[in-house]
């Protein structure tokens, strides 16, 4: 009777020692997890308070002995020449990034819904060819891609990079639009149409307010891959003035080398923006995912 | 698979029109309006230089690339690529560049998907936080593991000093055995929260009542994962695995201003030795030739892209 009770009593308390276990483990992954994504970022953030003089010591002093923002005012003074270059670096990112959010927008949308909803013949090879071009990298491109900008006068001008990044947002525009789209049933447009909407009208006024998080999540994307783009920046441009955040700052620190300090608060200032939008946002990127693209 | 039912569809969709193929393009020619802008920019910036990459690499075109003066070499470009050590080298390290990385930026980022997919204090938080690596661009991850790879002042080396375990900081980057491997470790600090995304939002997608019912049935939590879990993420999984492998053959940033390939072409990666070989030494046939060679290998990865999406759209059709 007492034996009976005891396996009894104990066979959930095993099951539930090894759930226990495998919650554990996963509890102590994260931290480790955790520490692998943070570090590296609080030691960017330590760094960047030091003097130049405190960042190169051994061993390092981990928290500065004199904390000191020296080389954020440096970065976001317009009157020396640091400033003005970073200034204007952020403004030339900000100003390429924006256009070309709302340019794959425009493109995406129509796009994505005509992949979704028309049978014209060729909708597949088309569709496919789209997604295509996320598999090839830019290099292969960057030499008749700086040829064709040449030849229609785009080098050196930010077109030429609004043009390229539009192409490397759109095929995750689409794909994700395209999912977003193919849940939204057909019967809620011809109940418009049958209420003497048009085509465009049931489009605007029914399909477009039901697709925003994808909207908003493409728009994300579009953003912060522009924002980050680095190599075609690098090709296309020369004259200082036009450089973009990423080639700006290697371009700088080329010169000085060993101010870390300033590198790393620059580091930091170039991520702000975008983290900040993709922390805000980012539950609307997780939705997208799942709707769009994963739940199918 | 896919080319038979396509087949098929085109089969029976175009004899109840009896038109032809001209006249369904005619009938729905409304439709292309709506692709057309996607489409043209596409051909312009894709089609285009797919198509000059291929011309430029039988010619040998002067380093200034005065286009009029190049001289047909015909395949001299890719038997000099085949016959030279450097490409065998290059090729090494792109593979484990590549495998490397994507094998444990997968697993990583399924496992933290797993662990977070359970709600607990802090949980948005926690899951933010992982994700900013993602989302901060190349050239500033780059930088800051410069930093903390640093020979003289990096903190890894110091905290192993500290520790007792060296008695001089190692060279991370700077030598040929470790650099590779060090790098690796920064491609994947970015990358595993692409795939710990992509994963969460599959795991979203696993009926719960499943899960329960195999609970009940007394599965334990591995044969839940095994039996339940998996194989409805399947999909998911390879496209997320097929993205990062793209992805990681084409990087270009991390070793480029980490190293810019050195020391002597241990961690020259293909894209990166390309666009040494353009815009470094401009010997663009070379360079153009790699490209082609690149552009098939990418194509037959993109074939399993393809299959794998298409897959998806099938089930999508089925239901």
């Amino acid at each position: 009777m007492t034996a009976m009770t005891d396996t009894v009593a104990r066979r959930p308390s095993s099951r539930r020692r090894q759930i226990d276990g495998w919650r554990w483990s996963g509890r102590i992954f994260l931290v480790f997890m955790l520490l692998y994504t943070a570090l590296p970022m609080v030691w960017m953030l330590i760094t960047s308070i030091k003097s130049g003089f405190a960042a190169m010591q051994f061993p390092p002093q981990w928290w500065p002995d004199q904390p000191t923002l020296a080389s954020y005012e440096k970065l976001l003074d317009p009157q020396n020449s640091v400033g003005q270059d970073f200034l204007h670096f952020f403004w030339n990112s900000l100003f390429v990034s924006t256009t070309t959010t709302i340019l794959s927008v425009i493109v995406a949308v129509p796009a994505a819904y005509a992949f979704s909803r028309f049978t014209f013949p060729g909708r597949n090879f088309l569709f496919f060819a789209v997604l295509l071009r996320n598999m090839f990298p830019a290099v292969i491109f960057l030499v008749p891609l700086f040829i064709l900008m040449r030849a229609i006068g785009l080098v050196n001008t930010h077109g030429s990079l609004v043009l390229t990044y539009l192409t490397f947002g759109l095929p995750l525009a689409i794909w994700l639009l395209k999912g977003f789209y193919d849940n939204i049933p057909v019967q809620l447009e011809q109940a418009a149409r049958i209420d003497g909407a048009t085509r465009f009208q049931a489009f605007v006024l029914i399909v477009m307010p039901l697709s925003t998080p994808g909207i908003i999540a493409t728009a994300i994307y579009s953003f912060i891959g522009a924002w980050n783009e680095y190599i075609y920046a690098y090709t296309f441009l020369s004259k200082n003035e036009q450089l973009t955040l990423p080639v700006g700052i290697q371009r700088f620190f080329s010169e000085n080398t060993t101010d870390f300090p300033g590198l790393m608060a620059a580091s930091f200032m170039m991520s702000v923006p975008v983290v900040v939008l993709f922390l805000l946002l980012q539950r609307y990127f997780v939705r997208a995912l799942t709707e769009g693209a994963v739940k199918h | 698979m896919t080319i038979l039912t396509g087949k098929a569809e085109t089969v029976g969709r175009r004899r109840p029109e009896g038109g032809g193929l001209l006249r369904k393009i005619w009938d729905h020619r409304a439709d292309y309006g709506y692709v057309l802008p996607a489409i043209a920019v596409m051909l312009i910036v894709i089609a285009y230089p797919i198509y000059y990459t291929i011309e430029l690499s039988f010619f040998a075109t002067p380093p200034g690339l005065q286009l009029r003066d190049k001289v047909f070499v015909g395949l001299n470009n890719y038997t000099a690529i085949l016959t030279s050590p450097v490409f065998w080298t290059v090729t090494k390290n792109t593979l484990i560049w590549t495998v490397a990385s994507t094998f444990l930026s997968f697993v990583l980022g399924f496992a933290c998907a797993l662990a977070l997919h359970r709600d607990f204090l802090g949980r948005g938080i926690l899951r933010a936080i992982l994700i900013i690596p993602w989302v901060i661009s190349a050239v500033a991850a780059s930088y800051i593991w410069k930093w903390i790879y640093h020979s003289d002042f990096g903190i890894i080396g110091a905290v192993l000093v500290a520790l007792g375990w060296t008695d001089r900081p190692p060279n991370f980057i700077d030598s040929v055995s470790t650099v590779l491997p060090s790098l690796i470790v920064v491609n994947i600090w970015r990358e595993f929260p692409f795939a710990m995304i992509m994963m969460m939002a599959g795991l979203q997608t696993v009926p719960d009542q499943l899960l329960r019912a195999a609970k009940v049935d007394g599965a334990n939590a591995w044969q839940r994962f095994w039996h339940v879990t998996f194989p409805h993420l399947r999909n998911v999984s390879t496209v997320t695995i097929l993205l990062l492998a793209v992805a990681n053959f084409n990087s270009f940033i991390i070793p480029w201003i980490m190293t810019g390939g050195g020391p002597s072409n241990a961690s020259h990666i293909w894209i990166t030795h390309i666009y040494e070989l353009a815009f470094g030494r401009q010997r663009w046939g070379v360079a153009s030739a790699y490209s082609v060679l690149l552009f098939v290998i990418l194509m037959s990865l993109g074939y399993f892209y393809v299959r794998a999406l298409s897959g998806n759209e099938q089930k999508d059709g089925a239901e």
